[in-house]
């Protein structure tokens, strides 16, 4: 494939500029483009994902290296969907060369409620950990990129604070003991919005368990949609104008309705059909999407630009889209698939011709 | 008063499929009392409503916690017929090697399709998670395994399902397992490119692809 190359339009405007066009509601001179790069940051800076997962200037400086690399549009400060249960009392097993996974779900027993604080970003968990990170990237390139920092919302907090396969049957059997634990995570993720605000940050919810493949949309308007639209009405109430956005991995088309009750301003959406996505929210919503991440690890750089065209096809007049992976970039994605995908914003995404 | 062996046996069915466990204890215990085939109780009576919250399942009206909750019932009910169960209740079954692989501790998915390969009645060798790859190899060799099955929802650990079929090659006993992978990153096309036999996108197609693949071995 020699048009690959040879063929790429020249950025001549900025990812800031370009991302502050959509907020403002003008043409960018391209669809923007997020690849979700989180453990990834490590490989691009040359340090392991362990030591990008416990030391906040490595995790800042990480994803300075990789905006330098790539160009994406979005930095994203990240490890884990548990970072907030991390801080209020589950333990994590940590890895060299992965992302850290619970190892032990802080609530044992019902009572344990008592016990789930909302945490302190000062001392808790890894909680400082991502604030450095998210200050140093913020320091760093914050006036070229928009930097966000990434945690769970209340249903994935709560199913990191108590395990997903009781949680899930407590839906049913013991939903008001549920409804408690889901408000003290709201208050957590109400404080979190607060933190990275105040660090000139935007604050980024993934709700990964709210996913169609494991709730319904009965269940998800009664246990995820209420919380996540008391985070997205506090975005909106002291985010000085920021965007409220919502990231769901997995399947999540029978949700969509009860996703829109939740009043996000922009969804990411993993293995869906993003043009049914725009049909069924487009009014509403920006859709971020969809490259499959395992492609991205897999596949060859035209086999991604090749999927990124077809996506781009989609969405047609490319009002409120922006294209990106559906879900987290592989930690050992090749370097040129990320390019790959960023180009294919540049020749097929354009607004200025 | 002796109620008819048919409508314990709905009662049985409806208790796990309408997720209402003491309606399965009780019935379950009536077929005790009475008598009646604990065998067919099990089979006719809590399968049947496992395998209509499949059905359900697929067509997305059950979702994970009915599922489960489901499946509480059955496993509720089998724990009470089982003692119940004679000698020549005994048959050839469908054997599994199931777990997740190394590096991974997800395992909502692999849970939700051993209680379905449960309920199609297979013999389920549950491994767990974050499971040493020569485990399968090992396993499935000491029970003579049909089936192999590799879940995983991450790409850092995808490569490992690869791994375990380089492995069963080596030992040259490739062709004696089917093996079927799934979870959140894998697709039809990884299962080609590493040569798995099959590949499932939920733990109801799991039971189909396994059934085709083993019907296909027997013609």
């Amino acid at each position: 494939m020699t048009t690959t190359t040879a063929a790429i339009p020249k950025d001549t405007q900025g990812s800031l500029e370009r991302v502050m066009c959509y907020l403002k509601g003008e043409k960018p001179q391209r669809v923007a483009c997020f690849p979700l790069i989180l453990n990834h940051a490590a490989r691009v800076h040359g340090i392991s994902v362990g030591t990008y997962n416990r030391n906040g200037k490595a995790m800042g400086q990480s994803h300075v290296s990789a905006f330098r690399r790539y160009g994406n549009d979005l930095i994203l400060i990240f490890s884990t969907t548990s970072t907030l249960a991390e801080a209020m009392g589950t333990k994590m097993n940590f890895f060299e060369e992965d992302a850290p996974q619970i190892a032990e779900s802080f609530i044992k027993q019902h009572s344990d409620l008592s016990k789930v604080k909302v945490p302190d970003f000062n001392k808790d968990g890894r909680l400082p950990v991502y604030m450095e990170a998210t200050e140093v990237a913020v320091k760093e390139v914050g006036s070229e990129v928009c930097v966000s920092t990434v945690f769970g919302g209340p249903f994935t907090t709560a199913a990191a604070l108590y395990p997903v396969e009781k949680i899930t049957r407590e839906l049913i059997t013991n939903p008001k003991w549920v409804h408690e634990l889901l408000e003290v995570c709201t208050q957590a993720g109400i404080k979190f919005i607060d933190e990275i605000l105040a660090r000139k940050a935007l604050p980024i919810i993934v709700e990964p368990i709210g996913s169609a493949s494991l709730v319904s949309p009965r269940h998800f308007r009664e246990f995820v949609t209420p919380y996540l639209k008391r985070l997205s009405d506090h975005v909106h109430k002291v985010g000085g104008g920021m965007p409220a956005v919502l990231h769901i991995c997995g399947k999540t088309t029978p949700n969509w309705q009860p996703m829109l009750e939740s009043e996000f301003d922009i969804w990411s959406l993993d293995a869906v059909d993003l043009g049914q996505a725009k049909a069924a929210a487009g009014h509403r919503v920006a859709l971020v999407g969809n490259v499959v991440p395992a492609n991205l690890l897999k596949n060859s750089p035209e086999e991604i630009d090749a999927e990124a065209r077809v996506i781009c096809g989609k969405m047609g007049d490319k009002a409120g889209f922006i294209l990106g992976s559906g879900c987290e970039v592989p930690i050992n994605t090749p370097p040129e698939n990320v390019d790959a995908l960023i180009n294919a914003a540049r020749k097929y995404g354009r607004y200025d011709n | 008063m002796t109620r008819e062996r048919g409508d314990i046996l709905k009662d049985l069915m409806d208790g796990v499929f309408l997720m209402n466990e003491e309606l399965v204890i009780k019935a379950a215990n009536e077929i005790v009392a009475n008598n009646y085939d604990a065998y067919d109780a099990i089979n006719n009576g809590l399968i049947a409503g496992m395998n209509q919250a499949g059905v359900l399942f697929d067509k997305e009206e059950y979702f994970v916690p009915e599922l489960l909750i489901c499946s509480d019932a059955m496993y509720a009910g089998i724990e009470i017929l089982r003692p119940h169960l004679k000698k020549s209740d005994k048959r050839e079954q469908v054997k599994v090697v199931i777990g997740v692989v190394e590096g991974d501790t997800h395992d909502i998915g692999k849970n939700l399709v051993k209680i379905m390969m449960d309920a199609a009645g297979f013999e389920v060798h549950d491994l767990g998670r974050n499971v040493p790859l020569a485990s399968f190899v090992e396993k499935a060799k000491e029970v003579n395994a049909d089936l192999i099955c590799l879940s995983t929802l991450m790409t850092t650990t995808m490569d490992g399902m690869a791994t375990v079929i380089e492995m069963l090659k080596e030992e040259g006993i490739r062709d004696s397992y089917k093996v079927i992978i799934g979870g959140g990153p894998i697709s039809q096309a990884f299962a080609n490119k590493i040569g798995a036999d099959g590949y499932a996108d939920n733990a109801a197609g799991a039971i189909k692809v396994s059934r085709s693949l083993l019907a296909k071995a027997a013609a």
